[in-house]
């Protein structure tokens, strides 16, 4: 995947448009952790979330090489 | 002093130090998390080389709130409204990129939409609207002599604007969370508890009408405040999102079964009132178990499902003792007063055990799988007042296009868009002109902090740690201030002045002479909005607004005599609650048009209830056809005497309905409607209620209950 992603012919920052993907994918997970309760297994929900947010985008961002 | 008083003085002295400690400690630590927010936000946007790091750190500035919550809900907000925005500024420039009138006025009435729709919300939907026009107008006026560069510009400012948000939302939910879920908890808590209270302590029977009125006003601004709670919660908490239908839920039942407990009341007053004390003490009596099964520790965690099985007995006894109660009765109208109380008081235990069902289901520690019934918060909007919203954004942007054009003014841009800004800002609140001059007297002094701060101060420093140094000091004044009440609106002013006007950039440009200009520019912007207010004066807070209001109140009636009946009963305790607690807020505790609302409010409250009830029996039944045409010209009656009140209206509905109730008394197998039809009756015959008003003179006492 290239860096600049073109949308319609104009080139938008790759790194732009991974982030709200993340961010989608992100609250999907966060969604099914609400339904099933799995944040009750975590020590501190939020450094939680912070993390799987990192480990998605960081995944995400390795199309970009 | 001798030694046992101060022995009694140290314990009050040292909580007294340990509450303002603490106090004190929460606005330390929210001015800590803005700052590094702040600093934060410019530091990773200046490693990305953004064009713009001062947008991205002025957004933590304007999301900072003490609860995370409160970040994190305006801060997706904020996210949908910048993305809105800026669509349609290259939607705009594409459409006139060489038609200079033409853009100006496509973008002022864009602006002036999404500020009239922004007074349609109460909640960060609102703010979404707003942001929309103001991002258009950030977007699309400094490329106004290069059209082609809009794209670039509205990336820019989002890419700026999202890593703000995400950079604050992550500092708040990460370093020292104060969490909103514990405070929609408590809320909920509350409400059940205050609740269940009242009605086990008014299980006597005898409650002033004035409890009421305010019990009814409390019980009004809870629904209405945990529902603005709810909406800010599920960004905060995964699980408070899964449980959201269940709190709507649970705030529904909360509303219908407050509505039908006054109902009741009303009607043991009026009874006790006319001096048909035996019909009052039996209905008293009848509703007895209800007030012992509600009677147990409502402290411990699990209450709530301890009640259901108790509330369940308290049915089954009452439905028991019914007949033999209405057998002690001799006299015919007290038997029929009697039985108008038992529908209801039925009515009104299931609705408890509902409610009380819905507050054990939240209590549980799993989630349950979301209920099928699906249940919204219906809001009374008024789109008139939006209109003039729209149209005093359009006009202020109008004009100070025209006197950009016409002077050329190299930083009209600077001046269009803070009006932009504040126009729409606080286009939604009661009082703008005051909070406007407020935020801009903060402005000018944060400007002016932030000459010192550029040229006395960042010319004496390298490299961005010193940089943070050297403009804390100065940002953490108004940030103090902002968590102080009174001077709220001043340091939100002081903030971004000073972060707007220091237009913090990879390479800092110091020109002192653009730097004051640009201040002036921005000044003159700030006036022109408050100029606006005053020009076109908000309607929220008006008495015109409230006369409004009051009427859609009264409306209130006709929906529920005529609107579609499949989900009502939501709709109507919805848009009623959110309509008495947008008076409410507008208007002062104890003047006469809060009483006036009140009092509307409770008429329209139990009328509107009976006939919704009474739709929903007639539809269920099959009715004789003779009978249908009375019932629904009562209906049709009623609805335009609360549309337009009026003595003529008034009798035309008491004779109305008296038909109806005569109509139905023929009919063996339609009794059941008739206790829907003496409450409404009953309500109208209200010598105490607002109704008074119209009635032709004073009814007897007698006369009250001896309706038909």
């Amino acid at each position: 995947m290239p860096r600049e992603i073109a949308l319609g012919d104009a080139l938008v920052p790759g790194l732009l448009v991974l982030f709200v993907l993340a961010l989608l994918l992100l609250w999907a997970l966060d969604w099914v952790a609400g339904r099933f309760g799995l944040y009750r297994l975590v020590w501190h929900p939020p450094l939680f979330r912070l993390a799987v947010f990192v480990c998605v985008f960081g995944a995400c961002a390795l199309f970009l090489l | 002093m001798s030694a046992s008083d101060l022995s009694m003085a140290s314990p009050f002295n040292r909580q007294a130090v340990v509450e303002t400690l603490r106090e004190e400690a929460s606005v330390w630590l929210f001015v800590v998390k803005t700052l590094v927010a702040f600093f934060l936000t410019g530091w990773i946007a200046m490693r990305f080389a953004l064009p713009a790091p001062s947008t991205a750190m002025l957004t933590t500035i304007i999301v900072a709130n003490r609860q995370s919550g409160m970040v994190l809900a305006k801060s997706f907000y904020r996210a949908i409204g910048t993305l809105a925005g800026a669509a349609a500024a290259i939607t705009i420039v594409a459409s006139f990129p060489q038609q200079r009138d033409l853009f100006l006025l496509a973008l002022s009435l864009w602006i002036g939409l999404c500020a009239g729709g922004a007074t349609l919300y109460r909640n960060f939907k609102s703010y979404a609207f707003v942001l929309g026009g103001y991002t258009a107008a950030i977007v699309a006026v400094p490329v106004i002599d290069n059209p082609p560069g809009v794209f670039d510009s509205s990336w820019a400012r989002i890419s700026e604007v999202l890593l703000g948000l995400a950079v604050s939302g992550v500092v708040n939910d990460v370093i020292f969370p104060s969490r909103m879920r514990d405070v929609l908890r408590r809320a909920a808590r509350e409400q059940f508890s205050h609740f269940v209270a009242f009605v086990r302590d008014s299980t006597r029977g005898n409650v002033a009408r004035e409890t009421m009125e305010n019990a009814h006003l409390r019980f009004v601004r809870a629904a209405v405040t945990f529902e603005d709670l709810r909406s800010s919660v599920i960004f905060e908490d995964a699980e408070a999102r899964a449980r959201s239908g269940h709190l709507r839920l649970f705030n529904q039942r909360f509303m219908a079964a407050s509505t039908s407990f006054q109902s009741l009341h009303h009607l043991i007053n009026r009874l006790k009132r006319a001096h048909r004390d035996l019909a009052a003490d039996t209905l008293v009596r009848l509703y007895a178990p209800v007030g012992t099964a509600l009677d147990a520790p409502i402290e411990a965690g699990a209450v709530a499902r301890v009640l259901l099985p108790r509330l369940v007995a308290a049915r089954e006894m009452m439905r028991k003792q019914t007949p033999s109660l209405r057998d002690s009765l001799t006299d015919a109208q007290d038997v029929r007063d009697f039985d108008t109380g038992a529908s209801l008081l039925a009515r009104f235990a299931d609705e408890l055990h509902a409610y009380v069902d819905a507050a054990a289901s939240l209590q549980t520690p799993r989630v349950i799988a979301a209920s099928g019934e699906r249940v919204r918060f219906d809001r009374g909007n008024d789109f008139l007042g939006a209109g003039i919203a729209t149209l005093r954004a359009t006009l202020t942007m109008l004009g100070l296009g025209t006197f950009w054009i016409y002077s050329a003014w190299p930083l009209g841009s600077s001046a269009m868009l803070l009006a932009t800004v504040f126009a729409g800002l606080f286009a939604t609140i009661p009082n703008p002109t005051r909070v406007t001059w407020m935020v801009m007297l903060g402005y000018l002094s944060g400007m002016a902090a932030g000459f010192v701060c550029e040229f006395f101060v960042l010319t004496q420093v390298d490299g961005y740690p010193l940089l943070v140094i050297g403009i804390a000091p100065f940002l953490a004044v108004g940030l103090v201030m902002m968590m102080s009440p009174r001077l709220a609106s001043y340091g939100l002013g002081w903030a971004m002045g000073l972060a707007y006007i220091l237009a913090l950039k990879n390479v800092q440009v110091y020109d002192p002479a653009h730097f004051i200009n640009d201040a002036i520019a921005q000044v003159v912007g700030l006036g022109a909005a408050a100029v606006s207010f005053v020009v076109i004066p908000p309607a929220i807070g008006s008495a015109w607004l409230r006369r409004r209001q009051l009427v859609r109140l009264r409306g209130q009636v006709a929906l529920a005599a005529e609107a579609p009946l499949p989900g009502l009963r939501h709709r109507f305790e919805s848009v009623n609650h959110d309509l008495v607690s947008q008076v409410v807020a507008q208007t002062e505790p104890g003047s006469a048009d809060s009483r006036a609302l009140v009092a509307w409010a409770l008429a329209v409250h139990e009328t509107g209830r009976a006939l919704i009830e009474l739709r929903h029996d007639m539809a269920r039944a099959d009715l004789p056809l003779t009978l249908r045409p009375y019932l629904t010209d009562a209906l049709h009656t009623l609805a335009r005497f609360y549309e337009k009140p009026a003595p003529a209206g008034y009798l035309l509905a008491r004779d109305a309905v008296a038909t109806a109730i005569a109509s139905v008394g023929e009919h063996e197998d339609a009794r059941h409607l008739l206790d829907h039809l003496h409450l409404v009756r009953m309500a109208l015959l209200d010598g105490e209620s607002v109704l008074a008003a119209y009635m032709p003179d004073a009814p007897l006492a007698k006369e009250i209950i001896h309706a038909s």
